[in-house]
């Protein structure tokens, strides 16, 4: 009970520390902020596109100019055609001058393969290279069309749309959208992998602080070690949480107003694009990270305890960083087979079944049992690893500036 | 009554450096009791292996009704360590009281103790700021509230007036005289025995982890002064010529010197064993040496320990103290 109490004092102390401090706020609140950018600034920019380009035309075939000024002009460009034998050298200059944006050459052989080449200083851009090519593409087809004598009729059915689409799906559950599901096991471990390098990052220099503060022979005399682990891990760990918690509300909302937010800013808003989840999942989900992270903060934990100073952190906590990139690097396996024997593997293992599990379950590879169990491989693997800390920590208590070999750290835990 | 603090047996050794070698005291409770030694003796790690810091590698210690040192024993202890050490970010009422509540306080006592102790301190306008906007000294300060606050039976302290100017030295003696006359118990370590002899009840000298002297201050400096030393001054030269083949004599006098700097006396003998004072006086009289002083010396603590120590144990060995 005592040691519970000491731990949740303890906790209580970093949170606190960590919340009352100016940046903790101000990231706090700008995160968001940054999340309803991340909504508003692509619809923006897609939405205005490249309204009001200035693209002067090069026909050398000399059919295709005209319906492609009234397409352009359609979709709100400011095309201009010029003589077929204008020199690439004289619009580059206007290009220089600023009087245009750039100029397209349609060379002579365009209807039979030749290349169409678009030269602008918003040539980078997404939009105004998915418009030119969406409408000289259909342009050249309905002239090869013509030329080959085919009616607009049966030109209309030549070109009609044809739509495939990819979905996920074990046979037991409904097909859900591939690459949604990706997306979203994706910014996942995204997540994950940001919040913990931050705030594992913390959990570790809170550790060495203690050192070079040298606050920690008075801490050490006062609680027992494991008390003080477990109360910075939780402790730390409750500041990311409560800031996470406060961005994924924000970023809730902004999703689900998005199309009157998009609205204020004069733009017609589409759906968001990402699939729904289930609350089962979403649950699966929340205890992965939760457990995930706290995992990872133990795994901080010992590498602070370790080191005495924060310039040997640099070093010591390589391995760590190593092990998550491997779970970053793994993904693709597990969204490939996600019932496959080495998704089942890697989701067991500790280190990375918390980035892991929840695409594979999102994506229908594990059944409940082996979430469990995987989610109880995590648990313990967390308490053993903040014990293992609080033990390092214990025994280095008093060796400052000097690392310790490995020999002696296996010394240290069984001491 | 049983003593709040028994030390039996107890070594440490690092590498083959033996830092605390067969040490055994015990303190009676009530008791200001002083480990002093020179750097490098062992004190600061005995009084660690006491908060269980380290682990000692033989012996035993029992703390107050037989508790080994460990996290039951903490709450009764307050402990000042040598490495002094604050969070630097957190307001200085709060870290006072953080570590009231670690060592049992509920948290509503441990505040209220804070605040009291800040304002006992002369603190009491610094409440509300952060460790690290406070000068070093009432850093200290606030450090000595940490290990207090929780009103232990037991006070260790480490050093506790490295650091400090004379007036705050002050203060700290008086909170340690308040700490005797409430009954409770004080262990400290020091090298500076001016104000080690100004509050101590008991003393236990050790230098290269060995006791060397062990014992109540007035018994010891009784002890000492038993030994003989006599401090002389005569009228005039002529006295002085007379007293001198006394002065001489290998069976009354076994060796003599001259005074302490800043010491009106002309010099000081030691009698030969057996030889009391009285037979000195007698003999002085007898020969009509004319005296303008004649003073059995008490030594200082200073210079019991020094006699004690000696010149080689002073020296610090290679590691630094607590090493």
């Amino acid at each position: 009970m005592r040691d519970l109490r000491d731990m949740f004092v303890i906790a209580r102390r970093e949170l606190l520390e960590r919340v009352r401090s100016t940046w903790f706020v101000v990231i706090t609140l700008l995160g968001p902020i940054g999340m309803v950018a991340l909504v508003l600034v692509p619809a923006l920019i897609a939405a205005q596109g490249a309204d009001g380009a200035k693209v002067e035309i090069v026909d050398r075939t000399g059919v295709l100019a005209q319906p492609l000024f009234d397409r352009l002009t359609t979709a709100r460009w400011k095309p201009a055609i010029v003589p077929a034998d204008t020199p690439d050298q004289v619009e580059m200059d206007r290009i220089r001058d600023g009087k245009i944006n750039g100029f397209l050459m349609i060379p002579g052989d365009a209807l039979t393969g030749g290349t169409i080449l678009y030269r602008g200083d918003n040539g980078s851009s997404q939009v105004v290279g998915i418009t030119l090519h969406d409408s000289v593409t259909d342009l050249v087809q309905r002239q090869r069309g013509r030329q080959a004598n085919l009616s607009p009729d049966q030109l209309d059915r030549l070109l009609a749309k044809v739509t495939v689409v990819p979905q996920h799906t074990n046979g037991k559950t409904e097909g859900a959208s591939g690459i949604g599901s990706l997306l979203i096991a994706y910014a996942l471990v995204f997540v994950l992998y940001t919040v913990i390098g931050t705030y594992g990052v913390g959990v570790m220099r809170s550790v060495v602080q203690e050192k070079t503060s040298r606050v920690m022979e008075l801490m050490v005399a006062t609680v027992k070690p494991r008390s003080l682990m477990s109360g910075k891990i939780l402790g730390v760990g409750a500041a990311g949480l409560i800031q996470i918690l406060v961005w994924l509300a924000m970023g809730a909302v902004t999703l689900a107003y998005r199309a009157q937010l998009l609205a204020m800013f004069g733009v017609a808003g589409g759906s968001s694009g990402l699939p729904s989840i289930a609350a089962g999942e979403i649950a699966i989900v929340a205890a992965y990270f939760v457990l995930g992270f706290f995992f990872y903060a133990s795994m901080y934990a010992a590498v602070g305890a370790m080191v005495s100073s924060e310039q040997d952190t640099q070093q010591v906590q390589m391995p760590v960083v190593m092990v998550m990139m491997v779970g970053v690097v793994c993904l693709q396996i597990v969204s490939d087979d996600p019932r496959g024997s080495a998704a089942v593997v890697m989701t067991m293992l500790p280190f990375w079944s918390s980035m892991l599990m929840p695409m594979r379950y999102v994506l229908g590879g594990a059944t409940l049992g082996e979430v469990a169990m995987s989610l109880a491989i995590l648990l313990v693997s967390t308490v053993l690893i903040a014990r293992a800390a609080a033990k390092i920590y214990r025994v280095g208590v008093l060796m400052y500036g000097k690392r310790p070999g490995f020999g002696e750290l296996l010394r240290w835990l069984r001491y | 009554m049983s003593h709040a603090l028994v030390v039996r047996g107890l070594v440490k050794a690092f590498g083959n450096h033996v830092a605390v070698d067969e040490l055994s005291f015990e303190v009676p409770r009530g008791v200001v009791y002083g480990i002093l030694g020179p750097n490098g003796a062992g004190k600061s790690t005995t009084l660690r292996m006491i908060n269980d810091i380290f682990a000692p590698d033989a012996g035993e210690i029992v703390v107050l009704d037989g508790l080994s040192p460990g996290a039951e024993a903490a709450q009764r202890i307050g402990y000042l360590p040598e490495e002094r050490g604050l969070y630097p970010r957190m307001k200085v009422a709060d870290m006072i009281g953080f570590i009231g509540e670690l060592r049992g306080l509920s948290r509503g006592d441990a505040r209220r103790r804070a605040g009291a102790w800040l304002d006992r301190l002369g603190l009491g306008q610094w409440a509300k700021n952060k460790v690290q906007d406070l000068s070093k000294g009432m850093q200290q300060k606030v450090q000595f509230a940490t290990a207090l606050i929780h009103e232990p039976e037991l006070v260790i302290l480490d050093e506790p007036w490295s650091g400090l100017d004379p007036i705050n030295a002050e203060v700290l003696r008086d909170v340690v005289d308040e700490l005797r006359a409430a009954g409770r118990t004080v262990v400290f370590s020091t090298h500076q025995m001016e104000q080690a002899e100004k509050v101590v009840d008991r003393v236990c000298i050790i230098a290269r982890g060995k006791k060397l002297l062990e014992g109540k201050l007035l018994e010891l400096k009784h002890r000492a002064a038993a030994d003989g030393l006599v401090s002389l001054g005569f009228g005039d030269a002529a006295a002085r010529a007379t007293a001198e083949p006394l002065l001489a004599d290998p069976s009354l006098v076994s060796d003599r010197r001259a005074p302490r700097a800043g010491d009106v006396a002309d010099c000081e003998v030691k009698l030969a064993d057996g030889v009391t004072s009285q037979q000195l006086l007698a003999a002085l009289v007898t020969a009509g040496a004319r005296l303008r002083r004649f003073e059995v010396v008490v030594p200082t603590l200073h210079q019991i320990f020094v006699d004690r120590v000696g010149g080689s144990a002073a020296i610090a060995e290679r590691r630094p103290e607590g090493s």
